[in-house]
């Protein structure tokens, strides 16, 4: 027994230690408080439960107003952390509070949050553009049966995705990444009456089940190399690692956590979730699918970037899938016809630049894109979202056309959401776009042949973006459009516009009105405020101009072996140059092809009858992985019912039970007759023994 | 005397025979009222136990000298939670027995007493003989509540039930009966079944393997493993509900417990020979389980084949022979306990709502019911280790051991991960979302329903809150129970090497 002890005593003198250590940060400045973070993340938790808990006691609209204010509580918790930041020294702007969640044999599994210069960046856009996204959603969700539970569910998005942000430990990293995933899930399912919006959820949720193990493990190899899943710990550990030749155990940790970046931000191979993701509602298409879920996989990327740095195949496989990404998703929004998909393709395409610039050590490049992005992505989705509405639902971008007359307002943040995509001098896409493929471009070597792919992604940007806009806006009016400009919104049927099947408005289908942006003020301010961001906020990133991105973030890279190696501001506007002769090339492309000489597009679809074909089915990974995952799968499960189980198992049981045939039946006639008799001697002997030991055995 | 255990095996018991004395109608209420004197009296233990390898509220007393059989109970962090999982799940399940009818309840509700006496008397037993004895004793009451009280071909079940457990009792039997023999021959001691002596002088590496089989077997069967889970179908078919309440979240996982308690500490040598062939069995019930669960259209074989996949990450955990892994297996057996209390509630209800326990026959049960729905959904992703529950963690300690110490078994097992996404969400999906089912009708929970589930809900979330408080109870002993496995034991894993360059700095 002393043995035992011993073993026990060393350990709890060990783990004492382990947890000293992973405190150190908060016990070295305890007068940097965690309070706003702690405010900052649970404030649109509380949101959440609050709504769901009163959703029988208060109206629809406090319920939205509930919503909404807890968000902009939280953008003012991320502000408040952003000045308590400022207010200290640049390179000690950091914080980590938290409590022992789970901690046993040195898994540090701790529930920290870790305030510092990257995660308040990510809190400040997530809070930002979800308060937007509320706001919008107020006013869009109007007439939904749901409307309590989409709040509910949507702040409990938000809390997730600041969960996720602000962790300070890996595992919990986890739980903030898996919580996403389950956010979405329930969002992509909110109308979850409707079969093709369940099918999408399932796959959205398991997909990003696939992802959530890559980080698992890749936790578990940098735990055994490093000793922590702290993060500022692990970080400030790699410089000591990486003075050696990397291990095979970081390439592995590096590529998985590739994996769960690539699920979240829907990269391919992992892509084929987010433009079914687009069953959700708009809002929701707006604000997870676009601005900031599928973001997380760069976040991912920045945050734990010197272990994806130190392994040259995982950033040169980042790289290139990021640029085969971008490239496959381009193509095929050029030719999808649901208005939705194109800008869900768009997301993945954008994204793939993130995560390549990533991959190519452009951190706050990146990161500034993600920023923007967040902006005209969330813009581009709510005035979709006007128009579908006038469209009553229908998605088909043949069907609609003219709209420019009879909704303005849409018209004009739409365009200038397209035209922020599409790379269009001095808006921010700009900025932010060609700063990530100067950088790229800077890198060399291999990435040169990324950068000269991102131009090419770049120049069907800008046509499918502007086609996009013409086809919509521009043209003969539709019916729809005529009858608005008349003063009436359309008002068809309620189906479902992917497959047709009659619906009705009650919980778990749409509601039966439609909101347009022309109507609604909280949706003109929302998209207005966002609108503003797209064409501005470029500003904050000029090269010889302004910095402030970067100089803010500095600090969490400065240990990036490329932190010093950039170009030079007359390279990157020279860059400039070449993204804008690119852009406007593609809109060029796109108003002759559209507007100037209609009928073209079909023509060249009718004459590249299989190139069309296969951008129209997304290069066709749908239908591989049913044939290579899903119907194995399926065929694996009715083998396994109707093989192993009828003939290994139930033989087996048959078998036992005819060796013991008499055993049997003497036990089917205690059944029939003598089982009370059986059972009361049962209890009566237990109690006997049970006495015994209490009154007899002292 | 520490009577504290004798009491807590025999509450059951008083307090069948005390609802006996009730009126016929009202038997199952003074039964279900009578749990909470067990609860009361669970409480101050838990809250008494303390962190620690060393066996607490123990009792040895000799019962037969003669036999070397021991009258010794005790509680460690072995089975501490398994004790309460127990009290738990059985209180649960006699409540919702309660709001039923059935035929002779006082025998129904004696033989659930009897049930969880033995049940609990097994976790808690700290000699072989004895644990024997009451492993063996609660399967009598089982027999009884399905042959008389279930569904369906109830006759075959209770044949297929009894024969497959007896097999496996009376192979353990006789290797227990071996092993106290033969080591007190082997090591010139005097004979005693007593756990620690035994373990203090173990047999011979040859001999172990063949009595290690036979508790393995014995023990597979039970938890149930593929292919010995043949009994599984057949009995959760008849068993009624609040019966496999405990049946799955319970008995289950006193096969689990037994490798731990028994056969890890007795059979070293055997358990580092077998360990390939163990593990095999672990994935292979990991994965057949869970492409069984998404597979099946009733509701509780889902629940039933899920089982089988996360008792065969628990089997994983067990087998890699690592702290973790040890650490990360009690977790889940606590945590699967509680999540299966929940979805046999929840299959239940679902049944009540849709007159079928057949997924696709149900659907769009969720519109009248968000409470409901979100209730069920709590449990369904806690059962699919959800990080941000307990059952996560758990599961990360049984993948963190496993990749350690076994790195292929580990990484082929985080296959599981994403099919237990598949077939729970298939099944709050078939049953909750999509268009109504003609035959269905939504009904929100009403009180009696809402009460049961809640304690599962709230037990969820309280450990998805704060593990630490299970994880650091369990710790010592899921280190010492693997430590001949260990070359060095202080630190497990690679931690031990950073812990040292953190001191340093």
């Amino acid at each position: 027994m002393t043995e035992l002890l011993t073993s026990a005593e060393l350990f709890g003198n060990v783990a004492p230690l382990l947890a000293h250590a992973a405190d150190f940060a908060e016990g070295a400045r305890p007068e940097h408080s965690a309070t706003y973070g702690w405010l900052l993340l649970f404030t649109p938790l509380v949101g959440a439960i609050v709504i769901g808990l009163t959703w029988k006691k208060v109206s629809d609209r406090a319920a939205g107003l509930i919503g909404t204010a807890a968000i902009f509580l939280a953008f003012g918790a991320a502000l408040a952390c952003f000045a308590q930041l400022m207010g200290m020294d640049p390179e000690e702007r950091h914080i980590l509070a938290g409590y022992t969640y789970a901690q046993a044999f040195g898994v540090d599994f701790r529930f920290d949050i870790y305030i510092d210069q990257l995660s308040v960046f990510m809190a400040l856009v997530v809070t930002g553009v979800s308060a937007m996204i509320h706001l919008y959603s107020v006013a869009y969700m109007k007439s939904d049966a749901g409307y309590h539970r989409f709040f509910s569910y949507l702040n409990f998005f938000v809390f997730s995705m600041l969960l996720l942000v602000l962790a300070g430990n890996l595992a919990l990293l986890v739980v903030g990444w898996a919580f996403v995933g389950a956010a979405s899930y329930l969002l992509i399912s909110y109308w979850y009456r409707r079969e093709t919006a369940t099918a999408a959820g399932i796959k959205a949720f398991v997909i990003n089940v696939i992802g959530d193990v890559g980080i698992v493990v890749a936790a578990y190899l940098l735990w055994t190399e490093l000793g922590t899943l702290t993060i500022p710990s692990m970080l400030a550990n790699a410089e000591d690692a990486f003075t050696v030749a990397p291990s095979p155990e970081y390439t592995a940790a590096a590529l998985l956590l590739l994996v769960g970046a690539f699920a979240k931000s829907a990269q391919v191979p992992l892509h084929t979730w987010l433009p079914d993701a687009m069953e959700g509602p708009t809002p929701v298409s707006a604000l997870i699918h676009a601005a900031t879920m599928v973001t997380a996989g760069v976040y991912l990327i920045c945050r734990m970037h010197p272990f994806i740095e130190i392994s040259e195949t995982a950033t040169l496989t980042a790289a290139f899938l990021g640029t085969a990404t971008l490239l496959i998703a381009a193509t095929t929004a050029l030719v999808q016809t649901d208005l939705k998909r194109i800008i869900a393709y768009s997301t993945m395409s954008q994204i793939g630049y993130m995560i390549a610039g990533a991959a190519a050590a452009a951190y706050s490049a990146s990161l500034f894109h993600l920023m923007t992005h967040a902006f005209f992505k969330a813009l581009l989705f709510m005035s979709a979202g006007s128009v579908i509405a006038a469209m009553a639902s229908n998605q088909d971008v043949r069907r609609m056309g003219g709209f420019r007359k009879a909704m303005p307002f849409t018209y004009v943040v739409f365009t200038i959401g397209a035209l922020t995509l599409a790379g269009f001098p001095f808006f921010s896409g700009f900025f932010s776009k060609d700063e990530i493929i100067s950088y790229t471009l800077h890198r060399g070597g291999a990435f040169t042949v990324i950068a000269a792919g991102m131009y090419i992604g770049a120049i069907l940007t800008a046509i499918y973006s502007m086609r996009a806009v013409f086809l919509v806006f521009h043209g003969e009016p539709c019916d729809e459009a005529k009858q608005l400009e008349g003063g009436e919104l359309a008002h068809g049927s309620p189906v479902n516009p992917a497959t047709g099947a009659l619906e009705d408005t009650d919980v778990g289908f749409p509601g039966p009105d439609h909101q347009i942006a022309e109507r609604e003020g909280e949706m003109r301010t929302a998209m207005s405020v966002l609108a503003f961001l797209a064409v501005v906020a470029g500003a904050v990133q000029i090269p010889g101009v302004t910095h402030l991105i970067e100089s803010w973030l500095e600090p969490v890279f400065e240990d990036s072996r490329y932190a010093h190696d950039i170009p030079s501001i007359a390279t990157q506007w020279i860059g400039l140059g070449v993204g804008a002769a690119i852009a406007l090339t593609g809109i060029a492309i796109a108003y002759w092809t559209y507007v100037a000489n209609r009928g073209v597009s079909e023509r060249l679809a009718t004459r590249f009858g299989r190139l069309h074909e296969l951008l129209s089915n997304a290069w066709y990974f749908d239908r591989i992985y049913d044939a290579m995952i899903v119907r194995p799968a399926s065929a694996i499960a009715s083998f396994c019912n109707n093989v192993v189980e009828r003939f290994v198992v139930q033989g087996i049981v048959e078998g036992a039970t005819g060796a013991a045939k008499s055993g049997a039946s003497r036990i089917r006639s205690w059944q029939s007759g003598l089982a009370r008799v059986y059972a009361l001697s049962v209890i009566g002997g237990t109690t006997i023994i049970a006495i015994y030991f209490l009154v007899l055995a002292k | 005397m520490n009577s504290a255990l004798t009491l807590l095996i025999l509450l059951p018991l008083i307090g069948a025979t005390i609802a006996a004395l009730a009126p016929v109608k009202q038997v199952g209420q003074i039964a279900a009222v009578m749990t909470l004197v067990q609860i009361g009296f669970l409480v101050p233990i838990l809250i008494d136990f303390q962190v620690g390898v060393e066996l607490q509220a123990y009792v040895d007393e000799i019962w037969i000298e003669e036999l070397g059989i021991h009258y010794a109970l005790g509680i460690d962090g072995l089975n501490i939670f398994m004790v309460a999982l127990t009290v738990f799940a059985w209180a649960i399940a006699t409540f919702w027995a309660a709001t039923k009818e059935w035929e002779q309840p006082r025998m129904f509700y004696a033989m659930l007493a009897l049930a969880e006496a033995g049940t609990i008397g097994a976790f808690v037993a700290q000699d072989l003989i004895l644990f024997i004895l009451f492993f063996d004793l609660l399967l009598i009451p089982f027999y009884f509540l399905i042959g008389m009280w279930g569904e369906g071909d109830r006759r075959r079940a209770t044949g297929t039930f009894m024969i497959y457990t007896l097999a496996g009792s009376l192979l353990m039997l006789v290797g227990a009966v071996a092993y106290g023999v033969i080591s007190s021959y082997q090591n010139q001691t005097e004979i005693s079944f007593l756990l620690s002596d035994l373990a203090a002088a173990p047999v011979g590496g040859s001999t172990q393997g063949w009595i290690f089989a036979g508790f393995a077997l014995a023990l597979l069967i039970k938890m149930p493993i593929p292919p010995l889970h043949g009994w599984m179908p057949i009995t959760y078919r008849s068993t009624p509900l609040p019966v496999l309440v405990v049946l799955s979240a319970v008995v289950a996982k006193l096969g689990a417990y037994g490798f731990l308690r028994v056969v890890l500490p007795l059979m070293p040598d055997a358990a580092n020979n077998f360990q390939h062939v163990l593990l095999v069995l672990a994935i292979i019930a990991i994965i057949y389980g869970s492409v069984m669960a998404f597979s099946q259209d009733e509701a509780r074989m889902v629940v039933g084949y899920s089982s089988v996949a996360q008792i065969g990450f628990v089997l994983l955990g067990i087998f890699v022979l690592d702290a973790k892994g040890a650490e990360g297996a009690l977790l889940q057996m606590l945590n699967h306990g509680i999540v299966v209390v929940g979805l046999m509630l929840v299959i239940g209800f679902l049944a009540a709502r849709s007159n079928s326990e057949r997924l696709s026959e149900m659907g769009g049960l969720a519109r009248s019911a968000p409470i409901f729905a979100v209730m069920f959904l709590i449990v369904a992703l806690a059962t699919l280790a959800m990080p941000g529950s307990a059952n996560f963690v758990g599961e990360l300690y049984i993948i963190f051991g496993a990749l350690s110490d076994q790195f292929v078994y580990g990484a082929i097992a985080t296959i599981g991960v994403p099919l237990a996404a598949v077939y729970m969400i298939r099944m709050f999906q078939k049953s909750m979302h999509n268009r109504e089912h003609a035959e269905g009708r939504s009904r929100e929970l009403n009180a009696t329903e809402f009460g049961l589930l809640l304690p599962a809900v709230l037990a969820v979330l309280a450990l998805a809150v704060y593990p630490q408080f299970v994880v650091e109870r369990i710790e010592p002993n899921a280190e010492f129970t693997v430590e001949a496995y260990q070359p060095s034991t202080a630190v497990a894993g690679g931690g031990g090497a950073a812990v040292s360059k953190e001191a340093d700095e």
